[in-house]
């Protein structure tokens, strides 16, 4: 039972973090700094809890907001650039903030132990949950209560004006600044929203696994963050928990008996994807087909 | 209301505008031809901010746009359509015009919430009266991508319309069109002329400059050789020669 | 004061060494740079298949012990193979209005190929050839380690070879060309995609030899270089203006100048951060890299 608790821990905080790149990526932007937001998010949090005995939600919150700050800050010379640039410029910065918590150490002395952030040996102990008799269970419903709350939240926002302006923006640059778009506002605010989200789920995940370090923190979770969304298609936030679900359900715990031959069929699934289907694999012909199965009407002719 | 004066832009060594001078009037449609490559659609991309201006002043109802990026030249009053149709093709017909939607009208009364974040409801309303006027009600919830060409293109054109400007500046709106679509295009800009909607027409299609716009400036190497009503334009030597790469002796 | 010399001369003495090290990330910068200008893509794999070249020749070489110089031939020819070989994965089937789909499919390609090394040596360092490591050219309180002017001089005869191939033969041509105005270019009859194939394998010749200068340079392949080398390859190619040659070599000796300054100065652990920052110092300062391009070109 424990083992699928905490699967559906991993499926929530990773759709969280392939919700925070999903926001940036509807205005066609690739941000691979969203592992290094998920870091600020989980250390920033993790600290509150820890050092200054701060609930978990308002420790989420400050690390969310804290990571939003710090997307804001990235963005405004990085998205001054081309597309392409950004993808280095938000690589380069989410590799600058594991090499800062690398070096990082705060450490205080707490009933004789110390507790804080230690450099390469990570930052330990994290224990709100246990400390306060949160069963897995319970950390479970928190998890989920957090993801539906984003989701639900993104899923409003899709349908707004907001939605249809990111989507403009993603599409084709010019023709939404000559509709008025305010080009830099669009892409800063989105991704300051991918920041507050990644910050979010960085909370919940320093608080679930207790013990955070610099390597958990790397390309690879940034590679997972838009290959989620990349995979689930832009159509709507539902595909990136598909993908989460495919991913870390079907393939990283479903391929275990695979051994390290699963690390190699991941990469070699991302290039098939995206070879077989470039638009995702919930994309909006898929997406009007399904519409079309349930209203009885076909969205998808041509 | 728009004035142009000595416009240059140089793209390396090309000269693809060159000093241009121009005053379009509250109101009027007003016509901007010349051979290709003459520097109609610079002059358009010019105007809205695309490309940065070499020298000279653009100005909008006495306001120096010169250097406003394409947003601002919007929200001044100035729409615009492209020669090559740029749509949100993953969009839905009439999410095109909500985008466009911007505030420019109702900045002031409506807040940030409003502007942004309310729903779709009060939105379909308004864009109802623009796909009317596009012939497009049928089709709002296709896909922009999947209509037909001339669709296309006047989905363009209320998407311009829906940002309630008080100039339109349309590139090309008639390249590729049939003789009907034309003259349905022609009674589309009567009909925005009649709601006071000021217009710089940049096209090729004869009938419909022609026909439709009260004065027009003739562009030769990014230089205006010649400016005035579509008679005088019709009758003017130095356009012939322009045109037909002939003194006029001919009885083109 | 004597101190302060002595430190002196030991910073300067990393600078010498990191501008030696530096040709090494000039020519994945030179890659990620080409590839770039010719498709206007990136090609997030890059780095990895020039390591990934450089493993095939200690694979080539523990089957057959080669001498050194053989080694590096292999790497290269590795390299180009790969090259060959991602642009058919990640290139060629994905439509062009697709360009997340193909960034992505290389981001794949990256994790695959860092796998297959994985899985092939057990993650285990491999110990690479060098040549002349022996030797220290000594100039009075300064020393040149010989491995390294040989990897220095090496890289630059490779860099050579590909300004040669771009700026003088018809081929060079036709990827400039490609690069600058397809359409015009396809109309002149040169083939867009044998172009595009064609530049794969040259930048993937290159990335051979800089996979396996590295390997000489450092004595050891690690999976643990392909990153840092992406990211490096990648900071070099901004540093020097998207789509430059001389920008990525001029970026590429910075960097590596810089970065073996600061791990002097604050230590390795922090020596990366500091590259980072010079990053954004030039998105801050400099957007368009060293030599900007001008603009107005469409």
């Amino acid at each position: 039972m424990d083992f699928y608790l905490g699967l559906a821990q991993i499926i929530g905080v990773h759709t969280i973090l392939g919700l925070s790149a999903y926001v940036v990526m509807l205005t066609g932007q690739l941000s691979l700094a969203q592992a290094g937001f998920f870091a600020i998010g989980a250390y920033v949090s993790g600290m509150l809890t820890v050092l200054a005995g701060f609930h978990i939600l308002p420790a989420m919150l400050v690390g969310g907001l804290l990571a939003g700050v710090m997307a804001c800050i990235v963005g405004f010379p990085a998205l001054r650039v081309k597309g392409l640039m950004l993808v280095i410029a938000t690589l380069a910065f989410g590799e600058f903030v594991r090499l800062f918590f690398f070096n990082f150490d705060y450490q205080i002395s707490k009933g004789g132990i110390a507790v804080g952030p230690l450099g390469g040996e990570g930052f330990r102990q994290i224990r709100f949950f246990p400390e306060n008799g949160w069963t897995s269970f319970d950390v479970m419903l928190f998890v989920w209560g957090v993801v539906i709350a984003v989701m639900a939240a993104l899923w409003w926002m899709d349908r707004s004006r907001a939605g249809a302006v990111l989507r403009a923006v993603g599409e084709d640059e010019l023709a939404a600044q000559s509709a008025g778009i305010n080009l830099t506002v669009v892409k800063v605010a989105a991704m300051t929203a991918g920041g507050f989200i990644a910050g979010l789920g960085g909370g919940i995940y320093a608080h679930y696994t207790t013990h955070i370090e610099h390597l958990n923190f790397g390309v690879i979770l940034a590679t997972f963050a838009i290959a989620y969304p990349i995979l689930g298609g832009l159509s709507n936030v539902f595909g990136t928990l598909l993908a989460v679900i495919f991913i870390q359900g079907v393939l990283v715990e479903g391929l275990r008996f695979m051994g390290d031959w699963r690390n190699l069929l991941f990469g070699a699934l991302i290039v098939l994807a995206m070879n077989v289907r470039p638009r995702g694999l919930l994309d909006e012909r898929s997406m009007a087909l399904l519409k079309g199965l349930f209203t009885g009407r076909d969205h998808a002719r041509t | 209301m728009l004035e142009l004066k000595s416009l240059s832009k140089h793209f390396g060594g090309v000269r693809a505008v060159d000093g241009l001078g121009l005053e379009v009037r509250e109101g009027e449609i007003f016509g901007l031809i010349g051979p290709n490559g003459s520097g109609k659609s610079t002059t358009v991309n010019l105007i809205c901010g695309v490309f940065p201006v070499t020298a000279g002043e653009i100005r909008f109802e006495g306001r120096d746009i010169t250097h406003a990026q394409p947003h601002v030249c919007l929200a001044a009053g100035i729409a615009r359509t492209f020669q090559n149709i740029r749509l949100f093709g993953h969009l839905s017909v009439w999410q095109n015009l909500w985008v466009a939607q911007n505030a420019l009208a109702d900045r002031k009364s409506a807040g940030f919430v409003k502007r942004w974040f309310s729903g779709s409801a009060r939105a379909r309303d308004e864009t109802g009266a623009l796909l009317e006027f596009a012939g497009l009600a049928a089709k709002a919830d296709d896909l922009a991508g999947n209509l037909s060409f001339g669709e296309q293109r006047r989905l363009e054109l209320a998407r311009a319309l829906a940002a309630k400007p008080k100039m339109l500046l349309l590139d090309e709106p008639a390249a590729g069109m049939n003789m009907e679509e034309v003259g349905q295009l022609r009674e589309r800009l009567g009909a925005l002329r009649e709601d006071g909607k000021t217009i710089l027409l940049v096209e090729h299609v004869m009938e419909l400059v022609m026909g439709v716009t009260d004065r027009i400036a003739v562009l030769n190497f990014g230089q205006k050789i010649a400016e005035g009503t579509p008679d005088e334009i019709q009758n003017d030597p130095l356009v012939r020669e322009a045109y037909l790469g002939t003194s006029g002796q001919g009885d083109a | 004061m004597e101190d302060f010399l002595f430190d002196l001369i030991d910073l300067v003495q990393s600078i010498a060494d990191g501008l030696l090290f530096g040709t090494t990330y000039a020519m994945i910068g030179i890659g990620f740079t080409l590839i770039f200008g010719v498709m206007d893509k990136l090609n997030m794999s890059y780095a990895a298949a020039a390591i990934a070249g450089a493993y095939a020749s200690v694979a080539a070489f523990a089957l057959v012990p080669l001498p050194a110089p053989v080694v590096f031939f292999v790497a290269a020819v590795a390299g180009g193979v790969f090259g060959y070989v991602i642009y058919l994965l990640c290139f060629r089937f994905i439509p062009l209005a697709s360009p997340l789909a193909t960034l992505m499919a290389t981001v794949g390609m990256l994790l695959l190929i860092d796998e297959i090394v994985v899985h092939e040596t057990d993650g285990m360092p491999q110990p690479y050839p060098a040549l002349f490591d022996d030797v220290m050219i000594e100039f009075g309180p300064f020393g040149l380690r010989g491995d390294l002017m040989f990897v220095f001089l090496v890289s630059v005869v490779a860099m050579g070879l590909l300004l040669y191939l771009i700026y003088r033969t018809r081929l060079g041509i036709a990827t400039r060309a490609v690069s600058q105005q397809p359409v015009a270019a396809q109309l002149c009859g040169i083939g867009l995609e044998r172009t595009n194939a064609m530049t794969f394998v040259i930048t993937g010749v290159l990335g051979g030899v800089a996979g396996a200068m590295i390997g000489a340079a450092v004595g050891v392949l690690s999976p643990l270089l392909t990153l840092p080398f992406t990211v490096k390859g990648l900071i070099v190619t901004v540093i020097g203006g998207l789509g430059s040659i001389p920008g990525a070599i001029v970026a590429g000796l910075l960097v590596g100048a810089f970065e073996n300054a600061f791990q002097f100065l604050r230590g390795v652990t922090e020596r990366d951060m500091y590259v980072m920052l010079l990053l954004f110092v030039f998105l801050f300062l400099r957007p368009g890299g060293i030599f900007s391009r001008p603009a107005g070109r469409d």
